[in-house]
C-alpha cells in the first residue's frame, strides 16, 4: 500500500496492506507532530506523482536490499494537527532485525528524497520546517 | 514549444504560482529553462545552488534538453535534519 492522502491516517488498515504469512515480524513506525510553542499544526505539500513513483521505487529498493516480504507507507498532505500521524511506515520480514533495519533506513529516504514539504501552521506567520 | 514549469514551497511562495507555462526555443536544456526562470523571479536566485530538477516526475541533470509537453519541477530540498 503505497498512499498519499488529506484524510487521517487508519493504522490498522496500513499494518494490514503488510501482513504476509511467511512473514515473522512487522516494524511499524509512526511519524507524528511533535507539539511546539509556536506550532498548532504542520501543513504538508507534495508534488503527488512524484512522491507516488519515488515511494514505490523506495519500497523495491527495500526489499533488494534488506530482504523485506512487504512494505507500506501512506502519508498525510494538507494540515495535521498536533498529536497526528503524518507518516505511517508498516514494514514485513521475515525475522524482526531486517524489519527494524529496513524500517529505519526506509524513513531516512523517505525526508530525504520524496518531494514532500512541509510548513509550520502557528499563532505566528508560517515558516517551512525540516521535516 | 512550450513547457510546464511546477513550482514547490518556497519557491511557490516566492513566484506566486505554482504552476507557469513557459515557451521555449527548441533544443533548450533544463539548466538554461532554470537560468530563464532566475532572471525573471531573482527572488530565487539564492536558491538556485539547493535546487533539484525534475522533468516529468524522473531528477534530472541540468543539460538534458527538453521537449514540448515536458512538465519541469523546481524542488526545494526535502532533506530533513531533525529526527
Amino acid at each position: 500500500m503505497i498512499e498519499i492522502q488529506r484524510a487521517r491516517i487508519d493504522v490498522e488498515a496500513v499494518v494490514d496492506s503488510a501482513r504476509r504469512d511467511d512473514a515473522g515480524a512487522i516494524v511499524v513506525f509512526l511519524g507524528s507532530v511533535r507539539s511546539d510553542p509556536e506550532v498548532q499544526a504542520l501543513d504538508y505539500e507534495v508534488y503527488k506523482p512524484m512522491a507516488l513513483r519515488t515511494l514505490a521505487e523506495l519500497v523495491e529498493r527495500a526489499k533488494a536490499k534488506f530482504g523485506v516480504l512487504e512494505m507500506s507507507i501512506v502519508h498525510r498532505v494538507g494540515r495535521v494537527p498536533v498529536g497526528g500521524d503524518s507518516v505511517v511506515l508498516a514494514c514485513a520480514a521475515a525475522h524482526r532485525s531486517e524489519a527494524f533495519a529496513a524500517c529505519s533506513w526506509a524513513m531516512d529516504e523517505v525526508k530525504r528524497i520524496v518531494p514532500i514539504w512541509k510548513t509550520e501552521a502557528g499563532p505566528r506567520k508560517p515558516r517551512s520546517r525540516r521535516r | 514549444m512550450q513547457v510546464q514549469v511546477r513550482l514547490f514551497a518556497t519557491y511557490r511562495e516566492i513566484v506566486g504560482a505554482g504552476q507557469l507555462a513557459w515557451t521555449l526555443r527548441d533544443g533548450t536544456t533544463v539548466g538554461q529553462l532554470v537560468e530563464a526562470v532566475l532572471a525573471k523571479y531573482p527572488r530565487l536566485v539564492g536558491h538556485g545552488n539547493h535546487m533539484l530538477l525534475a522533468v516529468n516526475h524522473e531528477v534530472v541533470r541540468p543539460e538534458s534538453v527538453l521537449r514540448e509537453g515536458d512538465e519541469v519541477a523546481l524542488l526545494p530540498p526535502v532533506s530533513g535534519g531533525a529526527r
